[in-house]
């Protein structure tokens, strides 16, 4: 019942589940930066950094986003196959460092650039697998 | 960062386990209840009633609460990049979970796959 060709408008949900995701880590760790105090160190410290993260619109957007995420997602996967869905959306394991790059101004070395294309492929390898799996129990 | 990279990947690892028990309970859940893959919006709105009646499947949802408050206090300590990238290790679990709590089989490829993570991981906490 599945159609493994990818149209274009399955591509165009598949990158704004990808912006989408990226989106959800932004604001998360946007509401993180708000409480200036945040060096969690016991349950006490841990309870009161909560307290403001969770009161934080950054956070509350980016639960939202997360809904939106899983709509998005949802379609995308009443489409086309899993294995064919994760290899594309895994491009947000480069949006998500470019992110951090321009808008949260972290700095990003060469060895932890090739760690992520190593996460990356591992995790393309992982989503083609269920292929696999899914045709030899053909 | 450096004294605190061991203390920001277990608790890193903590939520991939709170994510990956989560997904246990959702699975087993699923599982329970029959389901067979269909379009038809009436049989997916009963099929979600079924589910979210399920005591199970909140005890998994309790999980991703947990997990959602460890994963914040780590963005407060760590950089988003490392910290998504290092999140990845949910897939170790989740084939770990997979072969030996669930006794799915794991092909070649998926071990290969569930390695190149690891190394990725060990590579991105080195810089």
């Amino acid at each position: 019942m599945f159609k493994k060709k990818v149209t274009f408008k399955i591509l165009l949900l598949l990158i704004a589940s990808d912006i989408l995701e990226t989106t959800v880590h932004f604001l998360f760790k946007k509401s993180t930066l708000g409480s200036s105090q945040g060096q969690v160190t016991d349950l006490a410290t841990a309870t009161a950094f909560l307290k403001v993260v969770f009161s934080s619109p950054f956070l509350w957007t980016g639960l939202l986003t997360v809904a939106a995420v899983f709509i998005v997602w949802s379609m995308v996967l009443s489409k086309i196959d899993l294995s064919v869905a994760v290899p594309i959306a895994s491009f947000s394991y480069i949006l998500v460092p470019l992110v951090s790059i321009i808008f949260l101004h972290e700095q990003i070395t060469a060895l932890r650039w090739l760690g992520v294309f190593f996460v990356l492929a591992g995790v393309i390898l992982v989503s083609l697998s269920s292929k696999e799996r899914a045709e030899q129990a053909k | 960062m450096k004294q605190g990279l061991l203390v920001v990947l277990s608790m890193i690892a903590l939520t991939s386990l709170c994510d990956t028990i989560n997904q246990l309970f959702l699975k087993s859940t699923i599982d329970s209840l029959n389901f067979t893959p269909s379009l038809n919006i009436i049989k997916i709105l009963k099929f979600i009633f079924q589910l979210i009646s399920k005591p199970r499947l909140w005890l998994g949802f309790s999980f991703s609460l947990i997990s959602l408050c460890v994963w914040l206090v780590v963005l407060s300590k760590a950089d988003l990049n490392f910290a998504f990238s290092a999140d990845s290790m949910h897939y170790i679990f989740i084939a770990l979970a997979s072969r030996f709590v669930l006794k799915e089989k794991m092909g070649t490829w998926r071990w290969l796959g569930t390695g190149l993570i690891v190394v990725g991981i060990v590579f991105v906490s080195l810089s």
